[in-house]
């Protein structure tokens, strides 16, 4: 299948095909991302821990690190970029987060609106002898 | 020793599942004696069993669809025949029989018919339509295969070992619950799921990588036929729904064999989640069964009306549309549940939604057979049959996505006709009408004609006589499912499906009649010019049956319909090529990975079904351990040398040449 995967080469790379990159860029790009982890991981734990921000906040700090670092993973090793070359993998992230948050927004949607024949409680104890 | 196996498992005091299983028995036992007799077995092994070549593949995952039709037939006749005399009595069937039946006849006809049919033909035609010599992942494709019929076979086990599930096709809990089925049933169901899903999965990752990263030269989005876009839009599903349903099967069985309490009633368990989640993965199957479907019938209509497809954009619109939207409608399985009126208002208003993009595609093949030239073959029979049919099914559906409808009809046999209706009518008559077209092309010789026509006219008038009578006892407030009732109004409507069924089954038979006939006639039925049907798309530019290396020469595509551009092309310059200059080949070499890792998983499965630990182990070591050898291999591609090429590609070349002149002096 030779002359396949020259093609493959000439127009667009598959998942986990690297650029000829010089291995010093590859590895600072690895860096870089090891070291924003990091940096994310622990504001998280300071942060959940520390009196110093105004309490109700915490949480929604915790979800925009958390969605940070999923970027960064993505970005530096995942290698999810916006070139030409990198459609598919985009468009599949795309979809992939389409269905995630269809079926998990549809669940907690249907799942709270359960009970919505059923009689308010306080109107169920009386029935129950 | 044998956790809960003893005799007891085996059912002596039920004669029909042990006389079926003993025939079946003895039927498997000649048909290996016979292959080890005549010496066929190193044949079989080498060229079937370990083969990682996209078309074998295809070829058999649609024998093994065939083989489990025949099965879940079987079941569909013995429900009709219970169901005409168990009118105010039990019938022949004991309930907890009974009950097993239709649970197998849904889990197999979906499972283990519908889903290897249509993956079947995709394997087989999506790398020639595209035009390259594999699918991206040869080898996984094979573990694919195997995992899906071990999941056949755990089921076709619970035959004689053991019970299958009483709960109905996808398990619902409380029942499917330890407390309400404590037998070995559901756990059968569960695992021969998981494995076989597995399979699936890999099926899917390994189509969708195909048809984004292996194309032909020029061969870009918009030039692909219309059935590599339903694959794409079908896998694309697979990948994303199936996960749900292991997860979800995964969380049953995490409640019946480590105590938890996803779905029990008590301890905080909430059985609603089960059909929550069940059916979001359940919706978006329906769709991966019917988009290959549509795309069959796409290739047949136009290459029958002697048409390029009409509208082709549009219908690469509506199948991305349908393949987003069939994740935004799963609650119209169950709307009375009782998610209040906004919510099902909401999904309901979603599912009618979707019937806007499936009638666009009915639309564009009225349009593309209007003003053409019609060939009745058998493929176009069936896919004429089809519109006419799933129009119907189409029509019943909108109206039980309208709620309040819904709450009345909601499972009675009103439901049972229309899911019938669709899935027939639309997946079974796309299988069939896919079987009969590229069949010349898989094997090299035609299907008698005669035979074809008498199996499509059995199969559309016999669904019509075996359904019809199922709406209208819905409409009577017939519930699903019943094993037998007291109603004289249901009774003569039963009795007109069971004449049916009959005729439904003589439609089987004409089927398998024709491919004896077929088979015995085949040196008259030999297509020589790889080309039967007057096609449009690649996988008729190279020879039937292909070479394995599919083509000699990557093609190159100019525009949509490549094969009939290029034929265009060689009448106007009555085009003799000069003999091209060949190259090596390299192809995939053959691995027994995937046999291997299903034998283990078949080992596994049915120890963890009947909780023998110790060779859940052995199994699971086992199948890691052919996992680590292949990841491990030396040599995973052999070549074939340039005059190999050059001399099957000549023989090709040949037919086609004067196939040319012949068209080019009318």
């Amino acid at each position: 299948m030779s002359d396949q995967a020259h093609m493959r080469t000439e127009h667009d790379l598959a998942p986990g095909e690297e650029e000829q990159h010089s291995v010093g860029t590859r590895i600072l790009g690895y860096v870089v991302g090891l070291v924003l982890a990091l940096l994310l991981t622990a504001t998280s734990f300071f942060i959940a821990g520390t009196d110093l921000v105004w309490q109700p906040s915490i949480p929604v700090a915790l979800i925009v690190l958390a969605i940070a670092q999923m970027g960064v993973h993505l970005v530096f090793f995942l290698h999810i970029t916006t070139g030409p070359d990198n459609t598919n993998n985009v468009l599949a992230l795309a979809f992939g987060l389409l269905v995630v948050f269809l079926v998990v927004g549809g669940t907690v949607w249907i799942m709270a609106h359960l009970n919505a024949n059923m009689p308010a409680m306080d109107q169920i104890m009386p029935m129950r002898r | 020793m044998l956790g809960k196996l003893d005799w007891s498992a085996i059912p002596f005091d039920q004669p029909i599942p042990l006389i079926a299983g003993a025939v079946v028995l003895v039927g498997i036992l000649a048909v290996l004696a016979w292959v080890v007799v005549k010496g066929h077995l190193p044949y079989l092994w080498h060229e079937w069993i370990t083969s990682v070549d996209h078309k074998r593949i295809g070829v058999m995952y649609i024998l093994l669809a065939s083989v489990m039709l025949l099965r879940g037939g079987s079941d569909a006749i013995m429900m009709r025949i219970q169901q005409a005399v168990a009118y105010q009595s039990q019938g022949y069937l004991p309930p907890e029989h009974y009950n097993q039946i239709f649970s197998a006849h849904g889990t197999i006809m979906i499972f283990f018919v519908a889903m290897p049919f249509v993956i079947g033909l995709m394997n087989l035609i999506v790398p020639l339509q595209l035009g390259v010599r594999d699918v991206a992942f040869p080898t996984l494709n094979s573990v694919g295969f195997w995992l899906t019929a071990t999941g056949a076979l755990l089921v076709n086990l619970s035959l004689v070992i053991g019970e299958f599930a009483r709960t109905g096709w996808l398990a619902f809990p409380p029942l499917s619950e330890l407390s309400y089925s404590p037998g070995v049933g559901v756990d059968y169901y569960a695992w021969s799921l998981q494995i076989s899903g597995v399979g699936t999965l890999v099926a899917g990752i390994n189509l969708v990588t195909t048809v984004l990263k292996l194309r032909t030269k020029g061969m870009n989005y918009l030039r692909m036929p219309m059935f590599c876009w339903t694959t794409l839009a079908s896998n694309l599903l697979i990948v994303a729904a199936f996960p749900i349903l292991t997860a979800t099967l995964a969380m049953l069985l995490l409640d019946r064999y480590l105590g938890f309490h996803f779905f029990t009633n008590e301890a905080g368990g909430n059985v609603m989640m089960f059909m929550n989640l069940i059916w979001a993965w359940g919706h978006p199957e329906v769709y991966i069964l019917v988009l290959p479907a549509f795309g069959i019938f796409s290739e047949v209509v136009s290459t029958f009306s002697g048409k390029a497809l009409f509208g082709y954009r549009s219908m690469v619109l509506a199948t991305m549309a349908i393949c987003v939207i069939s994740f935004m409608v799963w609650l119209h399985h169950f709307f009375t549940m009782g998610a209040g009126p906004d919510v099902n208002a909401i999904f309901g208003i979603a599912s009618m939604i979707i019937a806007i993009p499936t009638g666009v595609k009915i639309y564009n093949w009225l349009f593309t057979m209007y003003g053409g030239r019609i060939r009745f073959e058998t493929p176009m029979l069936w896919s004429i049959g089809f519109m006419v049919t799933f129009i119907i099914g189409g029509l019943t559906g909108v109206l039980v996505a309208v709620p309040p409808a819904d709450f009345i009809l909601h499972n009675s046999m009103f439901l049972v006709a229309h899911f019938h209706n669709v899935i027939i009518g639309g997946v079974l008559f796309g299988a069939f009408a896919g079987f009969e077209y590229w069949f010349p092309k898989a094997f090299g010789f035609r299907l008698n004609d005669r035979w074809g026509k008498l199996a499509f006219w059995f199969t559309f008038l016999g669904f019509y006589v075996t359904f019809i009578p199922l709406y209208v006892a819905g409409m009577l407030g017939m519930t699903r499912r019943m094993q037998h009732y007291d109603v004289a109004a249901w009774r003569p409507w039963m009795l007109v499906a069971a004449v049916g069924m009959a005729v439904l089954t003589i439609g089987v038979i004409c089927q398998i009649m024709q491919l004896v006939v077929s088979i015995r006639n085949r040196e008259a039925l030999r297509d020589h010019t790889g080309d039967p049907w007057d096609g449009r798309s690649l996988e008729w530019a190279t020879s039937s049956p292909p070479p394995v290396f599919n083509f000699a020469f990557n093609p190159d595509v100019r525009g949509e319909d490549a094969y009939w551009d290029l034929k265009a092309h060689a009448k106007q310059q009555s085009l003799q090529h000069d003999a091209p200059e060949y190259h090596d080949i390299e192809m995939p070499r053959n691995s027994p990975t995937g046999f291997v890792c299903a034998f283990f998983a078949t080992v596994m499965g049915f120890a963890l079904i009947w909780h023998i630990w110790w060779m859940v182990i052995l199994g699971g070591i086992g199948a890691f351990a052919t996992f680590v050898v292949f990841a491990w291999r030396d040599h995973d591609e052999y070549v074939i040398p340039a005059e190999e090429v050059a001399a099957i590609d000549r023989v090709n070349l040949e037919e086609r040449r004067s196939l040319v002149s012949m068209a080019g002096t009318v």
